[in-house]
C-alpha cells in the first residue's frame, strides 16, 4: 500500500487570515448547531501575528504530499531505523537537486496514549527524520517539522497492522 | 405521582460510602493523610458553619416544602436538586428529622424566573442563606447553579456549578472546541475551523480559552476571548507549539515549543513577550504543563526515562532541576494541579484511570471505576470532583468523578465523541 500517489494541494494559509468584520454577538443557546460557534470558518476578529524564527512555507506555497514514501517506526521509539533511512536519503537527493521551497516532514503516531503525549512524540520522529537529512548535508533551514500526533491516522483499526501503519513520518515537498 | 420528599432521592448516591475495595481500612497512612487533607480542605472556607462529617459522609436534607410552578419554576427545582446531589455533600432525610432543610418557591413572571431561597440547619434553627433571585427564562438552569453554589457556600463548602467546561467534540465530523456548564448543559459550539483543536486551557477568569489549533496548518498555540470573540497567535514558531497552560494569576503562560532544534518548556508572559525557556530535553518528549496552586511550579510530562514511557516532573517556573513525581506504572500523562494542592493525572494500568497523587508525599490513589479508559481530568472548583474523559469501545464522552466515591456521572450525551475537558478555577 505504498504506492507512489501525487497530491498537489494549494495552501491555504491566506483563506484563514481573513478578517472579521461583521461578526455580530450570538446570545448562547442550548443545543448543538452546525455554525453555532463564535467563530465562523477559521476567521476571527483581532489575530496578531508574532515572529516566527526560521520561518515557514509562505501562504500560498504550492505543497505536493505523497511523492515519498513515509519513514515507519517501532512502537517505543522515536529512533530511525536503518531499514527506512534509503526514504530518508531519497529526500535529501531532492533537496540537493532542487535548490528552491524544502520539505516539510510529518510526524504521526498510532493511538495508544495520551494525545498531548504524543504530539510531542510526533514531533521527536519528524525531528530524528529531519535531522538524519540534515547529517546528509540538507540545509535545515529547508525543512519544516509539523507533528499531528495521533490526530491523522491512516489506517483506522485498533491492532499492530493500523498502528504500525500510523507510525510514520511523511514527507511533504513545497515550492 | 411521586411525593415531594421522593423526588429529592437521587437515583446515582448510594449511600455515601467509600468505593469498594478503597476503603478506610486497606489505605496507607500516607493516603489516609492525602484524602484527610482533601477534607478538611473542601471544609476550611468559612467560620460560620463547621462541617463536621467524616469524609464521603453525606448530610440529610429536606426539601419536601420547596414548591415549583410548571415549566421554568420546575425546571429550576430540578437543575438544583441535581446539582445538590451531585454535590456529594446530602442524601435525601425526611421532614422533621434532616439536618438541613430547603425551603421557598420558584416560578416564572412573563419571561423571567425568580425564586425565593431560604436554606437552614434544623437543630441549630439557624438560617444559613435567605435571598431571592431573578433570571430572563433562558437562563434558569445557570440561576439553579449559582443557588447550588451559594448554598454549599453557606455550609462553608466550595461549589462547582457555576463553572464552565470547555472540550474537544468531533459531532460536526471535525475536531472542534465546545463550552458547556458543570453539568453538561447549555452546550455551545466555539471555533468552526473545520481543523483539528487539541488541549484547551482556561484563563482563571473563563473569560480567555488557550489553545493548539492546525487551523493554518501548522500545531499552533492560539488564545480566544470569549468577551471580544476574538482570537490571536500566541506561538507560531517554526515546529511544535502546544501547551498554553494559564498560571493561576493569569499573567504567565505555560508553553512546550520545539523552535530550538529540540522540545523545551517555556514561560510567557500572556500580554505579549519572547518565551523564556525554563526547561531543555534534547532527547524527549514534553508535553501538558500545569502550574501548581501558588503558581510557583509546573507540573508536565517528559519521556526522558524512555520512549512511551512518559512520567510526571515537577519544575519550578524558573527552571532548574526537574523532580520526578510518578515512578511506578508505564505511562504517567495529564497532569492538572489542583487549589487543593493535589495533582490529578492519568495512569496506564491496562486502561488509563484517572489518580490522584500528593505531591510532598508521592503518594496515590486511584480515583476512576476501572471499567473504560479515564483520561485528561481537571479538578473541579470543589476541590471533590474532577471532570475528564471516559472511553469505552473507542467513543469517548465527558464525566464528572467524585474523589470521594460516588459514583462517576456522564456530563455528554450528544453523538460524537468528546474529549479532553478543562473546567474553570470558578
Amino acid at each position: 500500500m505504498q504506492s507512489r500517489r501525487w497530491m498537489m494541494v494549494a495552501a491555504m494559509g491566506l483563506a484563514s487570515l481573513v478578517a472579521l468584520s461583521g461578526c455580530k454577538p450570538k446570545k448562547t443557546t442550548t443545543g448543538l448547531g452546525p455554525d453555532g460557534g463564535l467563530l465562523n470558518g477559521g476567521r476571527t476578529n483581532g489575530i496578531t501575528d508574532i515572529d516566527m524564527p526560521g520561518g515557514r512555507p509562505p501562504g500560498g506555497a504550492l505543497e505536493m504530499a505523497g511523492q515519498y514514501i513515509p519513514v515507519y517506526f517501532e512502537y517505543d521509539s522515536a529512533q530511525v531505523q536503518s531499514a527506512e533511512r534509503s526514504k530518508i536519503e531519497a529526500v535529501g537527493d531532492y533537496l540537493k537537486h532542487n535548490s528552491a521551497g524544502g520539505v516539510i516532514i510529518e510526524g504521526h503516531c498510532d493511538e495508544r496514549g495520551s494525545r498531548e503525549y504524543n504530539l510531542a512524540l510526533g514531533e521527536r520522529r519528524a525531528m530524528a527524520v529531519r535531522a538524519y537529512l540534515v547529517s546528509l548535508g540538507a540545509d535545515g533551514v529547508r525543512i519544516q517539522t509539523k507533528s499531528f500526533g495521533k490526530e491523522k491516522p491512516v489506517a483506522l483499526g485498533h491492532d499492530e497492522e493500523s498502528w504500525s501503519k500510523n507510525r510514520r513520518g511523511e514527507f511533504v515537498i513545497f515550492k | 405521582m411521586m411525593t415531594k420528599t421522593g423526588e429529592w432521592r437521587t437515583t446515582f448516591l448510594s449511600g455515601g460510602g467509600l468505593r469498594r475495595g478503597l476503603g478506610p481500612r486497606t489505605w496507607t497512612a500516607g493516603l489516609a493523610l492525602l484524602f484527610a487533607a482533601l477534607s478538611t480542605a473542601s471544609a476550611q472556607t468559612q467560620g460560620m458553619v463547621r462541617v463536621r462529617k467524616p469524609m464521603g459522609q453525606k448530610a440529610t436534607l429536606d426539601g419536601a416544602a420547596f414548591t415549583a410552578s410548571a415549566g421554568a419554576g420546575a425546571e429550576f427545582r430540578r437543575t438544583l436538586q441535581e446539582d445538590l446531589d451531585r454535590s456529594g455533600w446530602f442524601m435525601p432525610g425526611a421532614p422533621g428529622r434532616s439536618e438541613y432543610a430547603l425551603v421557598g418557591t420558584a416560578g416564572a413572571s412573563g419571561a423571567d424566573v425568580s425564586a425565593q431561597v431560604q436554606f437552614s440547619q434544623v437543630a441549630q434553627q439557624q438560617l444559613l442563606l435567605s435571598k431571592r433571585y431573578g433570571a430572563p427564562s433562558g437562563d434558569v438552569r445557570r440561576m439553579a447553579h449559582r443557588v447550588a453554589d451559594d448554598i454549599l457556600a453557606a455550609m462553608g463548602r466550595k461549589g462547582m456549578f457555576s463553572a464552565r467546561i470547555v472540550m474537544v467534540g468531533t459531532h460536526s465530523g471535525s475536531k472542534e472546541l465546545y463550552v458547556c456548564d458543570a453539568d453538561g448543559g447549555n452546550l455551545l459550539q466555539i471555533t468552526s475551523d473545520h481543523s483539528i483543536s487539541v488541549a484547551p486551557h482556561w484563563g482563571p477568569d473563563g473569560h480567555l480559552i488557550a489553545y493548539t489549533s492546525y487551523v493554518r496548518r501548522y500545531p499552533d498555540v492560539y488564545l480566544i476571548n470569549l468577551a471580544t470573540r476574538g482570537r490571536q497567535v500566541i506561538a507560531n514558531y517554526t515546529g511544535l507549539n502546544t501547551g498554553g497552560a494559564f498560571s493561576p494569576d493569569g499573567q504567565s503562560m505555560a508553553l512546550i515549543l520545539s523552535k530550538d532544534g529540540h522540545q523545551g518548556l517555556y514561560v510567557r508572559a500572556v500580554s505579549g513577550g519572547a518565551p523564556v525557556r525554563i526547561f531543555d530535553a534534547p532527547r524527549a518528549a514534553l508535553a501538558s504543563p500545569a502550574w501548581s496552586p501558588d503558581g510557583g511550579q509546573i507540573v508536565f510530562v517528559s519521556d526522558q526515562a524512555g520512549t512511551c514511557r512518559p512520567q510526571l516532573y515537577a519544575i519550578t517556573r524558573h527552571g532548574g532541576a526537574p523532580r520526578r513525581l510518578t515512578t511506578s506504572g508505564s505511562q504517567n500523562v495529564a497532569p492538572n494541579w489542583g487549589a487543593n494542592g493535589l495533582i490529578a493525572y492519568a495512569s496506564l494500568m491496562g486502561r488509563f484511570q484517572v489518580c490522584v497523587l500528593d505531591p510532598s508525599t508521592l503518594a496515590s490513589k486511584v480515583i476512576s471505576p476501572g471499567d473504560g479508559d479515564y483520561e485528561d481530568p481537571s479538578w473541579a472548583p470543589d476541590g471533590r470532583h474532577i471532570v475528564c474523559s471516559r472511553t469505552v469501545n473507542y467513543r469517548s464522552q465527558i464525566y464528572l468523578l467524585d474523589t470521594l466515591g460516588d459514583a462517576p456521572v456522564a456530563l455528554t450525551t450528544s453523538p460524537g465523541d468528546w474529549y479532553s475537558p478543562a473546567i474553570t478555577a470558578r
